[in-house]
Parts: structure tokens; C-alpha cells; sequence
């Protein structure tokens, strides 16, 4: 089975209490953070990379972003994908249906059985992209994949709806699934994988290669502007050592009625 | 006559909440605007739905089918698709729900219009819609405006649009469509109910919920006993379940549990949206959380900032000191 | 990777089981391992993780979450390499790491440890926490940057971002100060030591930290470290030689000791408590540094030192080595090291007991609070002792 996952690199913005916006509104400054491998692709590849040890064939990892995000290629090859394609863009500035376009150029002309994508990306979370590309490329898809299983020509998967309920389909491929989190448990990925994926091939297209150019590339969803979120109600924050806050918070829970 | 469309979801034989929120956010743009509301149900039976919507909407579209038995994306899409077409709303609006996160983008392909999904606010400016969306964990709000385009379609995020009275009557028109002949290439096979488990959070009074800055299952312990000191059992968010820490039984939020307890404790929860329309609903929330900038602090009543390992020990104590005096 | 490959393929096999890598020196009791005292099982002592990981390359066994919970919860304190009868006693703790090693290069290690390592990969520590607040701690101060200062003081992570520590690195900070001693800290620019990710068996990436933190303090010009944290002392001092990174390193009680003794430090503010000290792994058994922080806390005015029935090389490990003061593999019960050891400290009548680690800080506090032993023993950083008796508040 021929397998193709699609993933990024996103700022490490859970625990920060510092985020600042950029004079234009346009950014926010990324110089103090951290940058990983978006969480629902780091599922993706665990996904990808368990049907590939199971049934053979091949996995090609790809990115749409800048250079510093072939480190997310590299995380993918050391984790067991056999090609990497990067293609050259600043996407800051582009909307999910702008990457879709250029991922849909590249992938038409690979051969595939099966597309995944993470459910949706831990910085903007606007979740269409894997969905938006299936469309493009005229396969069927499911979105939300929590289940999946492969055979000859077909998946079995569930997606998620609300409330724990679950909708099961089969597939037939080629076909393009988005991965939720809890699929499966992503492994470890060593230093020495990723030294040793430094090694490895990294394919860099330039937007041309798929016959693209920027002109063509117009985003249909604009960026207005950045703001920090107004101040709305902020808790009572009980501040002190931990014995002193656990003591105020158990008076408060107990004049409450709690106990 | 360009209006604004709403496309409603059911499950379970009652119109979705979301359907609620996003029709009452529909209505105040029309009214701004001037413009006609549309609601957009489809289904095997939907006439109940049907005059549900009327309550908001100026005119209801109703679509039944023998396709429709369970409310899935393709056939949707079609139909959709065909009212977008014929219609030509200034907006399509629908909940950013499981069922629109797989729907919406493929449509948005399909029609060649913008898509902003998942938005906590929609409005006009200038005769032009915009929207706002929260990024980045939550701490970013982002505000775009859509290229030229005759429609849009817009995701409203969950629990975001307070549902207003409708009081209306608008009209229902039943809507016959033809479907193609049925490939399939994807076959749904049922839908799997969430299973009964032990533990049924949403009985509970109190609730001591863990996230993800446990960090470890061997912490659960402290957890337990402070449920137990509090009288309470204890939930979790998501990716605690993830992690097979907890059964999924035990998951507040979106894709688990909405729970209204008199007291939720969040621990090491940082409040994404998801988990936040499953608990928000509670009479007390506090929340302990290392990060002083998580946007549990904003839903929460009171609010500790330090570490959960060192602060839960410290509470369980003072906890069985003051219930030691009373008893 | 199979028996024949891994490296010390040819002698695992010699640990025929005696048993004795679970006792202390005066053979008191069976408990001085800390995860065999924590779960009371063969399988936990050493002798029963190099029969696993025999068993396990043999292809007799296959990996499980459990195995590696097993492998991980060994907190590398060395006790069994100091019991063990056998020649190959000084390899006994590397088959271990090297068995966590396989698992690390296969991806398969339990999760608090893959997040561990991927926050250091990430962040430069195991919090998690953004290397942007790293330097948080010294806030108000007045401790200066780095720049060719006699001393580089070497904080470590648990001393910058855990509130604990940082309590006791802003004290030593000022004892410094107050002593006269010309140093300088790296701040947002301090990364992991990486002495707990080589115990995790993650080598390539401990490499990696060593390189970046030796050519970071030669580019600085340092010669002289001082360390907060015996784990970093340990690291830096023992390998990052390795790494052509020659300095002169120093665990803080050394250079008190020194300071002390040569009147450079006033300490006649003194310190009224019976003191017991619990020797850290990394400055004891590791080190053999078993002097230096007796000798800061005898001459302090005031400190009655009295010690706990096992000490220097015999000491009962805390539990928080071997990345486990996080992944905590042992916590959670009153058979946990930590809690053996507070107790333990409390027999001796000590109402202050004295760490010269902030794992074993952490760790030890913590272990009072559950014994509900808050109104007879405090536990007190060495650093707070001394700072208390030079008046510094
Ligand atoms: C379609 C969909 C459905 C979803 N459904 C749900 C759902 O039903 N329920 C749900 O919960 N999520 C759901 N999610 C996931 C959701 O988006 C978040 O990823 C998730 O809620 C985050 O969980 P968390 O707060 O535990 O973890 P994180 O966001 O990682 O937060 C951990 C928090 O712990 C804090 N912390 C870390 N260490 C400590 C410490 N020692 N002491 C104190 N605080 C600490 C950190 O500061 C941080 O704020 C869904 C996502 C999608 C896309
Ligand atoms: S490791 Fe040494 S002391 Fe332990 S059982 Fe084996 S031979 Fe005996
Ligand atoms: S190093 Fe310590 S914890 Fe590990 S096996 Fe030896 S005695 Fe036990």
C-alpha cells in the first residue's frame, strides 16, 4: 500500500503566557517559542507508518512551509516514511484552500492508495485542508478518523461525531482520511533517528515544479488582523504558596456547600 | 433575492444544539442586513424539524429522502451544493460541528467559494462580512474578510452563538431532489453509540477533572483522593483518554460527556473550546493550571497558578482538616 | 537488535540472581534498592532487570508497556553496583541503560518518558516549559549574565523551573554574592545538563546536549563551574572530558566548604536544628563526595548533625534519579523510596532534614507532605541552611 501523509510545523503556543502580535497585526512574534510537529500529524504518521510495517509499500511524508520545516520531513523519515517532498513556500500569509491547491498539484502526479492528514492543525485549527484536497483530487474521504483498519483495496475506519458517538465506513482507495488524536499511541522518535534521517533524501520543489505560480495562488480567506482576545471575565485567582491557596480554595468549597 | 442560509443538523431525533446557536446568529445578520433567513434540513422524515426551524427562519427548505436515513456528508453535499447554486445566499451558515468538518470543506471545493470555519464571531462591516476566529491554544483572535465572491460559507464554533427566542413563522417548502445513481465507493455501515460504562460523570455533583498536565497515570492517585475527600468522581479531557489513562466514559467535552456539576475542578486543563461546551455549564469551576495565561481562567470562578503536583496533596489536607472539624 | 548485538551481550548472562544488589552496606534490610523497596519484586532489583532484558533479547520475552516500566524505574542511584560481588559490577548499570537505550531507538519507552525526552528535544528541559522562562527565576536578584566571571554557576532545570528549586537556586545565588564570589549565569541561554537523558538511555541526544554545552561555555571562556545540581555536577565533572569540555567543576557544597574554612563565608549567624543529612546519588555513590556537605553543615553554629541508619554509600536513593523525580515510576505509595526515606529521617530524632539536590528536595518534600510528618521534619536545601546562618532571609 502506497501511503502519502501530509503534515506540518506549528509554534508551541500551549504553554505560553507570552505570546506577543506583531506591529502589523499580521504575525505573532515566534522568536521566544518552541516549534514542533503538529499533533494530529504526529497520529498521522504513527497511523501511516503501523499500515506500512503491516502491509509493505511505500510512505512519502510532505510539506507545504518554509526550510526550517523540512525538520518535520526528518521527524517522518526517522519514524519510518521512505520519501520526503517539501514544497518551497512561506505559507503564513496562505489560507487552507491555497495549500490544498498546491498539495492537490503535487500529489495528482505521485502514485497513492491512500492520503492521510492530521483532523487539523494545533495553530490555526480550521480543520478543511485534508478534506478540501480530497475533493480536488476526487477521492472519497472521511474526516475525524479515530479507527482504522486496511485491507486489498479498501479501509475500514470510524469517525467521530459528538458525544463519544462513532459512524463507520468502508472505503474504497484510493482515499483520503484526516486522523484524530487517540488512533493509536505515536512512538518515540530517537535523536539518533533523526541524525540518521539527516542523511536521507529530502525532495524541495519549487511551486513552478507542479506548474504553479504565485500569481495563481490567491488566497479566498483573507487575514485582517491579529489581537490578543478582549479581557472577559477572569477567575478570582487565589494566589500564595500551595498550602496557602489550598487552604483559601477549601474555605471557599466548603462556605459553598460543596462539603 | 440573496439571503442568508442556514443548514440545520439532527441526530438522534432532535435538531442538534449548534442548529440553535448558529439560526439565532443567522437571524441577527439578516435582520441587520435586511435580508431573508433560510433554513436547510434534510432527512428521512423532517417535518418535525421542519417547524421547529420555522420559529427563525423566514422560509424552511425541507428535503426528504429515503437516502437520508443517517445525516451523512456526500448526499448532503449534493443537495447543498444544488440550493447554493439556485438560491445564491449571501452566506451559507452552519454549526462547526463532526458532520460540517467533513462536509464543508469538500463543498467549499465543489462551488469554488471561500470557507471560514470554526468562528466565534460573524458580522458586517461595511456591507462586507467578516469573521473572527481564535487561534493559537486560544490566546489569538484573528479577524478575516472573504475574496470576491458572490457566497460564502461560514462554520460557527460550538457554544459560541447564545440561542435568542425565534418566534416567528416563516414558511416550509418541501424540496424534492434527485440523486444520482448511488456509487459505492464509501459505504457507511452504522453508527456506534458511545458504551455504557461504570462511572456516570454526568450524575455526578462533583467533579475533579485532569488534563493533560497530569502528565502521568501514576499521579491519578492524588486525583482519586481528592474526589474522594470532595465526594466526587473524576472526569478528563481528552487527551488523557488518549493516553488510556481513563476510560472514554470519563471524557468532558465535545466528543465526550456535557456535565453540569456544582463544582468542577479542572486540573491541568488548559480549556480548549472543545472541552470547555462539555463543563461550562457548572455552578463553581476552578481551575489549577501552572499557565496563568490558559483559557480555563476566563470560564473558571476561582483559579490557582502553580503546579497541580503540588498544589492537589496541599488541598486533599486542608480538605480532610476542615471536613475533620465538622464531623 | 538481538543478544549478539548489544554490547554487553557476553556477560549479561553472569548475574546469577544472588540478590545482593538490594542491600545496603550494613546489610540491614533487603530495601536499598528504591524500586525493588517500592514494589518488594525480583523483578524490580537489578538482578532481575538484566535477567529481563536477557530474557527479552533472547527473543524468550516480548517487549510490553510493563517491561518498560520495569527498565524505567530504576533511578540509576548505583546501589547495586556497589553491592554486587562480581567483576562485572561496574558494568551492571550500564546493561540497564543500554537495555533503555534499545527501547529508545525502537520508539517504544513508556509515555512520561517519551514526553520527557521530546520536551528536552524541544524546550531544553522536561517540563516542557518555553526555554524563554528558563531564566525566570533569578528575577530581582541582581545575579549577573555570564561573561568571563571566575565561576559559571550551572543552575539546572529542576533549579529553574520547578518553584522549589528556584527558591533554592535564587538562595545560592545570594550566598554567592554575599561570600564575594565573582560568577555569572547563562539564563534563558542555560540548557538540560542531559545526565538524566543518558540514564533514560537517549544517548544521541545526551551527545548532543554535551557538544552544545561544552562549545557554548568555551565560547564563553568558562573555567570554573558550579553546580546547583549534583546531577549536572556529576554529568559535566564525569563526561563531558568525553566531549573535550575540561572544566573545573564544582557541587556547591565544595566550594561552601572551601569558602567556610577559609573565612570567606560568615556563617556565625548559625542555625538552631538537629540535622540529618540524606546523601544524593549523584554526589554520593556517583561521586564519592561524601564529606563536603557534612563539613558545610558542622561548622555551621547551631546544626547538631546526627545521621540515619543508612548514609554515604548505604544511603536509600530518594526515587527522583534516573528522570524518575518526573516520569515518577516509584511514586504513589508508602513503600515509595521517598517516603521510606522521610520516615527514616524521622527516627533519628533530626527535626530538619538536609538535601543537597533539588530532585532530592522535590522529591523528599513531597514525601513529608504525605506522611503528614509536616510538624516534626522540614526539609531543607543545604544552600537555605547556610543562607539562613549568613543571614540572608
Ligand atoms: C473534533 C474534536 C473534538 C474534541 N473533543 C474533545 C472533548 O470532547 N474533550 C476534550 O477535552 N478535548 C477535545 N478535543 C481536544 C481539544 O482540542 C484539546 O486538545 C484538549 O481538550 C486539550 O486537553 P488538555 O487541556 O488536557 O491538554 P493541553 O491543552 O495540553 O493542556 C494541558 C494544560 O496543563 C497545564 N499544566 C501542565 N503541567 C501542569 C502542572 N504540573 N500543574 C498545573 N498545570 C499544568 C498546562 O499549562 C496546560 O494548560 C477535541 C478536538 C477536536 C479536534
Ligand atoms: S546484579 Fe550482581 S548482586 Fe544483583 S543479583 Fe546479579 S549478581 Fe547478584
Ligand atoms: S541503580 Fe538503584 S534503582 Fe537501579 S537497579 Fe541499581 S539499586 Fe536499583
Amino acid at each position: 500500500m502506497d501511503i502519502i501523509a501530509c503534515i506540518k510545523r506549528v509554534p508551541d503556543t500551549s504553554e505560553a503566557d507570552f505570546i506577543k502580535i506583531d506591529p502589523a497585526q499580521r504575525d505573532i512574534e515566534k522568536d521566544r517559542l518552541a516549534f514542533k510537529i503538529n499533533n494530529w500529524d504526529e497520529y498521522a504518521l504513527e497511523a501511516a507508518v503501523q499500515l506500512k510495517e503491516k502491509l509493505g509499500g511505500t510512505l512519502t511524508a510532505i510539506t507545504v512551509g518554509p526550510e526550517d520545516w523540512n525538520e518535520v520531513l526528518r521527524r517522518a523519515l526517522a519514524m519510518g516514511a521512505d520519501n520526503a517532498i517539501r514544497i518551497d513556500r512561506d505559507v503564513s500569509a496562505d489560507d487552507a484552500y491555497t495549500v490544498a491547491v498546491i498539495l492537490e498539484r503535487v500529489i495528482q502526479r505521485l502514485s497513492y492508495d491512500l492520503v492521510l492528514f492530521g483532523a487539523q492543525s494545533e495553530d490555526f485549527g480550521s480543520g478543511q485542508l485534508g478534506a478540501m484536497v480530497a475533493e480536488m483530487l476526487g477521492i472519497p474521504h472521511a474526516t475525524l478518523v479515530t479507527v482504522l483498519e486496511a485491507e486489498e483495496g479498501k479501509v475500514h475506519t470510524q469517525r467521530e461525531l459528538e458525544a463519544g458517538t462513532l459512524q463507520s465506513y468502508t472505503i474504497e482507495l484510493p482515499a483520503l482520511l484526516t486522523v484524530h488524536t487517540g488512533i493509536n499511541q505515536p512512538r518515540y522518535i530517537s535523536l539518533r533517528g533523526i541524525r540518521s534521517a539527516m542523511q536521507k533524501e529530502l525532495q524541495v520543489m519549487a511551486l513552478d515544479d507542479p506548474g504553479l505560480s504565485p500569481e495563481t495562488l490567491v488566497p479566498m480567506v483573507k487575514l485582517e488582523k491579529l489581537e490578543l482576545p478582549p479581557k472577559g471575565k477572569e477567575a478570582e485567582l487565589i494566589a500564595g504558596a500551595p498550602e496557602e491557596a489550598a487552604e483559601r480554595l477549601a474555605k471557599i468549597l466548603k462556605d459553598a456547600g460543596i462539603f | 433575492m440573496s439571503g442568508i442560509l442556514v443548514v440545520a443538523e439532527h441526530r438522534n431525533r432532535a435538531l442538534a444544539n449548534v442548529s440553535y446557536q448558529v439560526l439565532s446568529k443567522g437571524r441577527q445578520l439578516a435582520d441587520q442586513a435586511q435580508m431573508e433567513l433560510l433554513a436547510v434540513v434534510a432527512g428521512s422524515d423532517v417535518d418535525a424539524y421542519a417547524k421547529e426551524l420555522a420559529g427563525w427562519a423566514d422560509r424552511v427548505l425541507a428535503v426528504k429522502s429515503d437516502r437520508l436515513e443517517g445525516l451523512l456528508a456526500e448526499p448532503c453535499q449534493k443537495i447543498i451544493a444544488h440550493l447554493i447554486r439556485k438560491i445564491k445566499p449571501k452566506i451559507t451558515l452552519m454549526g462547526h460541528s463532526s458532520f460540517a468538518m467533513d462536509m464543508a470543506p469538500s463543498l467549499s471545493v465543489e462551488l469554488g467559494i471561500p470557507l471560514a470555519t470554526d468562528c466565534i464571531d460573524i458580522f458586517w462591516q461595511n456591507g462586507d462580512i467578516l469573521v473572527t476566529r481564535s487561534i493559537y491554544n486560544s490566546k489569538v483572535n484573528a479577524t478575516y474578510s472573504f475574496a470576491q465572491s458572490e457566497t460564502v460559507l461560514i462554520t460557527g464554533r460550538v457554544g459560541e452563538f447564545s440561542v435568542e427566542e425565534g418566534g416567528r413563522q416563516g414558511q416550509i417548502e418541501e424540496i424534492e431532489f434527485d440523486f444520482e445513481e448511488e456509487s459505492d465507493y464509501k459505504k457507511f455501515e452504522g453508527y456506534l453509540e458511545a458504551e455504557a460504562g461504570g462511572v456516570d460523570i454526568t450524575q455526578a455533583e462533583v467533579l475533579v477533572s485532569v488534563g493533560r498536565g497530569i502528565k502521568d497515570k501514576k499521579n491519578l492517585e492524588m486525583v482519586e483522593e481528592l474526589a474522594r475527600v470532595l465526594g466526587g468522581v473524576v472526569s478528563c479531557s481528552r487527551p488523557v483518554v488518549d493516553y488510556g489513562w481513563l476510560p472514554s466514559e470519563r471524557q468532558v467535552g465535545l466528543s465526550g460527556k456535557t456535565v453540569q456539576p456544582k463544582l468542577y475542578l479542572g486540573l491541568g486543563i488548559s480549556g480548549a473550546f472543545q472541552h470547555v461546551v462539555g463543563m461550562k455549564g457548572a455552578s463553581i469551576i476552578v481551575a489549577i493550571n501552572k499557565d496563568a495565561k490558559a483559557p480555563i481562567f476566563s470560564v473558571a470562578n476561582y483559579g490557582i497558578v502553580d503546579d497541580l503536583l503540588k498544589v492537589v496533596p496541599a488541598l486533599v489536607n486542608k480538605i480532610s482538616e476542615l471536613k475533620g472539624k465538622t464531623e | 537488535m538481538t543478544l549478539t548485538d548489544y554490547k554487553y551481550g557476553d556477560v549479561i548472562h553472569r548475574c546469577f540472581r544472588c540478590g545482593y544488589c538490594k542491600f545496603p552496606i550494613n546489610w540491614m534490610d533487603v530495601n536499598n534498592c528504591p524500586a525493588y523497596a517500592r514494589f518488594r519484586m525480583e523483578t524490580y532489583s537489578c538482578g532481575g532487570r538484566l535477567w529481563l532484558t536477557r530474557a527479552w533479547l533472547e527473543g524468550e520475552i516480548e517487549w510490553s508497556d510493563h517491561l518498560a516500566d520495569i527498565l524505567y524505574s530504576c533511578t540509576a542511584c548505583k546501589n547495586c553496583e556497589v553491592k554486587c560481588p562480581l567483576s562485572f559490577n561496574i558494568d551492571i548499570l550500564n546493561m540497564m541503560i543500554a537495555a533503555k537505550g534499545e527501547m529508545v531507538e525502537r520508539g517504544e519507552v513508556p509515555s512520561p518518558v517519551k514526553e520527557f525526552l521530546e520536551n528536552i528535544q524541544r524546550q531544553g528541559n522536561p517540563y516542557g516549559t518555553s526555554r524563554a522562562k528558563r531564566g525566570e527565576w533569578m528575577e530581582g536578584t541582581g545575579i549577573e549574565a555570564y561573561q568571563g566571571q571566575e565561576f559559571l554557576y550551572y543552575v539546572g532545570c529542576v533549579g529553574s523551573y520547578d518553584t522549589r528549586g528556584q527558591e533554592t537556586a535564587r538562595i545560592l545565588g545570594k550566598v554567592l554574592q554575599k561570600a564575594g564570589v565573582s560568577f555569572g549565569v547563562l539564563g534563558n541561554d542555560e540548557n538540560c545538563d542531559g545526565n538524566e537523558v543518558k540514564n533514560l538511555g537517549e544517548e544521541t541526544l545526551f551527545e548532543m546536549l554535551a557538544e552544545e554545552n561544552v562549545a557554548q561555555f568555551q565560547g564563553l571562556g568558562v573555567q570554573k563551574i558550579v553546580t546547583l545540581s549534583p546531577h549536572s555536577y556529576n554529568t559535566m565533572k564525569n563526561d563531558y572530558p568525553g566531549f573535550n569540555g575540561e572544566f573545573e567543576v564544582s557541587h556547591y557544597t565544595q566550594l561552601l566548604q572551601g569558602l567556610i574554612r577559609d573565612g570567606g563565608l560568615d556563617v556565625s549567624g548559625g542555625y538552631n536544628a538537629t540535622v540529618t543529612y540524606h546523601d544524593p546519588c549523584f554526589l554520593g555513590r556517583w561521586n564519592e563526595e561524601y564529606n563536603a556537605p557534612r563539613a558545610v553543615l558542622k561548622s555551621t553554629p547551631g546544626v547538631q548533625l546526627v545521621e540515619m541508619a543508612r548514609n554515604k554509600d548505604g544511603a536509600l536513593c530518594c526515587g527522583g534519579g534516573g528522570g524518575n523525580f518526573y516520569i515518577d515510576l516509584l511514586g504513589g505509595s508508602a513503600d515509595s523510596p521517598a517516603r521510606r526515606r522521610v520516615r527514616e529521617a524521622c527516627e533519628t530524632g533530626a527535626n530538619v532534614l538536609a538535601v543537597a539536590c533539588p530532585n532530592c528536595l522535590t522529591m523528599l518534600e513531597d514525601a513529608v507532605k504525605a506522611e503528614g510528618l509536616e510538624d516534626k521534619l522540614a526539609v531543607k536545601d543545604i544552600a537555605e541552611i547556610v543562607g539562613e546562618a549568613c543571614g540572608i532571609k
